[in-house]
């Protein structure tokens, strides 16, 4: 296959930004040939996105800066193909298949890179009705775009880029908003798409889910610079555990020679639960009457030192659910009590004094131009007093890593630095219950790690729940799971009893990984689970 | 990515139409409307603009929040600034013997003073504004769930606007809900840290600051998420030719019967106004009787 003209030919690229000072990439050099599958890994900021763009020709542009060195696709430099030509032989998939989509219907988007391409009609049909033949989605024709699950938005996506024929596909960090089974759909059709001869170029941090594809070739980059180039295999020896996601029995391997982490829950500990704080009674809801039920008859209850996941396909109801919580939804039927009072009695305002919900996407709540007012705006409206605003305020920054940050505004910030931003602002309002939606979205292992261990061993909440699709956070921190799928409670218990059920997990759209392998494995000896570095140390030599 | 507006097929009367035609025709009409002052000239139009409506099949369960929104600002904004001050309309208002209701001088600091009277033109007009914005709008208000979305291209396009500008407009119609679905989100985030939109009391500037939270959010995801679809279009050609729309739309008979019609009304609303003079404001003697 190597003997091929490489699809894509990078070299000695340095590229800065026009409005920064340092060169976000340097001197990269990277050859990738049709049929192969490259898995490019590294932290956020590592200079992933910018080798994109330079392929697909965003830089330069849309992104301007200074470029040294040459990047050739299929033999001809970048910068001499037309834009119609690049857009024919790059198809791009941006991170987020919400950014992604711009039409309003299904045919329509897999057609619009046609349509600008000017072809006939009949040809442009041609073409969508044989991209959804072969994605399999052809039942999505006619449907609108934004009512589509996160996991069909994805596929959508990946039929509008394949219906113009690219030869090389970049894909950016695709799985992140997918739960784990979408993830291993999207995943078998990408290895699929390179064995058809296609140039795949896959950005992933979650290399674990992404080595189940065999890729041919795998760069991991720091700072902007390859560390390394080469086989999967050399990868586990030479990346960094703590900050890239590896296979939990390599990980195990290497943290031997490290000394046991620490990690000590302040959250209550399993089998002694306190008083009740969140009590859902046959609740159901829906938004209107002419819509369909989310939550169906939905009975379960919050208590003091409950460490909860909330697990469940995309669009099983998560974000519903745990709205009721705090009343900005009231349950159609049935109620939700928060501390002993039905939802429908209170107010939001009062709720937000118990409890502390983180949402989704940090960009929908953050306002303030400093740090350091973003996060007093919660503490400000529940009227603390402002000794006790400061030293929380001085706890969430620490928590977060981000002390540095307290001057800067935060619309200025990264994706990853706004979410850890939304997180503090939350916790600097200490809630007795934390609610987080989806804390690790956007961010690196190493960050979302750490400041769950920060938020979980300090003292002072009586109960934290997260939504999550990442099986590993949850196995790792929770001490309960709940199991939700197509709006009804399908599991409610402690971590290891729910996550030992493979079928029901895999009827849940969740896939067991490799460190819930690892731990059923030794669950006899450790009587618990825990992350791979601990297992290191818990289980003996065999 | 933006949403839809609750669009669904209904098969109802207006749906068997182009919705090219629909457009030309609620345009004409417009023009058409424009030529009068007079209540009962008016009110034939307020009554064609109706029976568009009944015949949608669009039920008062599914508009009722539209169409609360559009009277509370017709009558209160429309209404009371001309009940009460008489503007907003002819000029002719001005010159017009006014027969007044009711009157009050109200003093000014230096020595002004501001005369405000309710007379039985001003109620005349307010009346005759209020039925005229309201005509217009529900002509217009119905599109949303009324037109197939996926057809806002190549219905702008197919009437010869050029791509770009018909694209615009299709991403310009899905942008109004994506704005409403944004607002909603980060009302409830504010409201999960504590913000309390009864609260809004004090000053101008104190509710300003108050809204900022709200405000500041919604228009950076505005911003954020016009660069996506950018970028988005550009990675798969857009701007690079004239396009290909798949959506297909062809006139049928009905169609040109409906185009005629409009030019028909626009036709003769012209003549009525421009050759025999008629339409111009008019107040009922009744209300001038009553006034004294």
């Amino acid at each position: 296959m190597t003997d091929t003209q490489p699809a894509i030919s990078i070299r000695d690229l340095t590229f800065t930004y026009r409005i920064r000072e340092e060169p976000a990439i340097h001197n990269i050099n990277l050859e990738l040939h049709p049929g192969e599958l490259m898995l490019m890994v590294g932290a956020s900021g590592s200079g992933k996105s910018t080798i994109m763009r330079a392929i697909n020709g965003l830089i330069p542009r849309t992104y301007r800066g200074t470029m040294e060195g040459s990047i050739n696709l299929f033999g001809k430099d970048v910068n001499e193909h037309s834009m119609a030509e690049l857009s024919q032989t790059v198809g791009t998939l941006l991170q987020d298949p919400e950014r992604q989509i711009v039409t309003s219907k299904v045919l329509n988007e897999v057609a619009f890179g046609l349509e600008n391409l000017a072809l006939p009609r009949e040809e442009i049909l041609q073409r969508v009705d044989e991209t959804l033949g072969y994605l399999n989605i052809m039942k999505l024709r006619e449907r609108e775009t934004f009512r589509l699950s996160g996991g069909e938005k994805q596929i959508v996506g990946v039929a509008g880029v394949l219906a113009m024929r690219p030869r090389i596909l970049l894909l950016d960090e695709p799985l992140a908003s997918l739960d784990p089974a979408s993830a291993h759909e999207s995943l078998r059709i990408f290895r699929e798409l390179a064995n058809q001869g296609i140039a795949v170029l896959l950005v992933e941090h979650r290399v674990d889910d992404a080595l189940a594809i065999d890729p041919d070739t795998v760069v991991y980059l720091e700072n902007g610079r390859i560390v390394y180039s080469g086989s999967p295999d050399g990868l586990m020896q030479t990346a960094d555990f703590h900050r890239v996601k590896l296979p939990a029995s390599v990980v195990m391997q290497r943290a031997k020679a490290e000394p046991e982490p620490v990690y000590k829950p302040a959250v209550g500990q399993v089998g002694h639960l306190g008083e009740e704080l969140v009590r859902f009674q046959n609740v159901g809801f829906r938004y209107s009457n002419d819509t369909s039920t989310i939550l169906h008859d939905i009975n379960f209850s919050v208590r003091q030192g409950d460490i909860i996941a909330l697990l469940g396909p995309n669009g099983a109801g998560k974000t519903t659910l745990v709205k009721h919580v705090l009343g900005l939804l009231k349950p159609t039927s049935g109620e939700v009590r928060l501390e002993g009072v039905a939802s429908k009695d209170s107010t939001v305002a009062t709720a937000a004094k118990t409890v502390g919900y983180v949402f989704q996407n940090p960009s929908q709540m953050l306002f303030a131009p400093s740090v350091q007012e973003e996060l007093a705006y919660g503490p400000t409206n529940l009227r603390h007093d402002k000794a006790t605003m400061e030293k929380n305020i001085r706890w969430a920054l620490e928590t977060i890593h981000m002390s540095e940050y307290r001057d800067s505004p935060p619309l200025a910030l990264s994706y990853g630095q706004q979410k850890r931003v939304s997180i503090a602002s939350i916790l600097a309002m200490r809630s007795r219950i934390l609610m987080m939606d989806e804390p690790t979205a956007g961010q690196d292992y190493w960050n979302y790690r750490s400041f769950m261990d920060g938020i979980l061993q300090m003292p002072g909440f009586d109960a934290v729940l997260f939504i999550t699709h990442d099986l590993d956070l949850a196995l790792t921190y929770a001490t309960r799971i709940l199991l939700l799928s197509n709006g009804r409670l399908a599991a409610d218990g402690p971590t290891a009893d729910v996550l030992q059920d493979e079928e029901l997990l895999r009827s849940c759209r969740v896939l067991p990984t490799s460190l819930l392998r690892l731990n059923l494995q030794h669950l006899p000896t450790t009587g618990r689970f825990m992350r791979a570095e601990q297992l290191a140390h818990a289980v003996p030599n065999p | 990515m933006l949403v839809a507006w609750k669009y669904k097929f209904r098969n109802s009367f207006i749906d068997t139409f182009d919705p090219r035609a629909r457009w030309i025709v609620s345009f004409l009409v417009l023009a058409s409307v424009l030529n009068f002052w007079d209540f009962r000239f008016i009110i034939f139009f307020f009554a064609l603009s109706m029976l568009q409506v009944k015949l949608t099949k669009l039920t008062w369960e599914e508009t009722k929040r539209a169409w609360t929104f559009i009277i509370v600002l017709v009558v209160f904004i429309v209404g009371i600034n001309a009940f009460v001050f008489g503007r907003g309309g002819p000029a002719l208002l001005g010159d017009i013997e006014p027969h007044v209701f009711w009157e009050r001088v109200i003093l000014l600091p230096f020595g002004w003073s501001w005369t405000l009277n309710l007379t039985a033109e001003k109620t005349a007009f307010a009346i005759t504004q209020i039925v005229r914005m309201l005509t217009v709008a529900s002509l217009f208000f119905i599109i949303p769930w009324t037109m197939d979305p996926s057809l806002y291209g190549v219905t702008f396009g197919g009437m010869g606007l050029p791509y770009r500008f018909a694209f615009a407009m299709d991403l310009a119609f899905r942008f109004v809900p994506t704005l409403a679905r944004d607002f909603q989100v980060t009302l409830d985030a504010q409201k999960a840290r504590g913000f309390e939109i009864e609260r809004l009391d004090g000053g101008v500037v104190a509710t300003i600051r108050k809204v900022a939270p709200l405000l500041v959010p919604v228009v950076m995801n505005a911003i954020i998420a016009g660069e996506d679809i950018v970028n988005a279009m550009d990675l798969r050609c857009f701007g690079l030719k004239e396009r290909t729309w798949i959506g297909k739309l062809t006139y049928q008979t009905r169609d040109y019967v409906l185009i005629a019609f409009g030019i028909t009304l626009l036709v003769v609303s012209l003549v009525l106004n421009h050759v025999f003079g008629l339409g111009e404001f008019w107040v009922p003697q009744w209300l001038i009787d009553l006034a004294g």
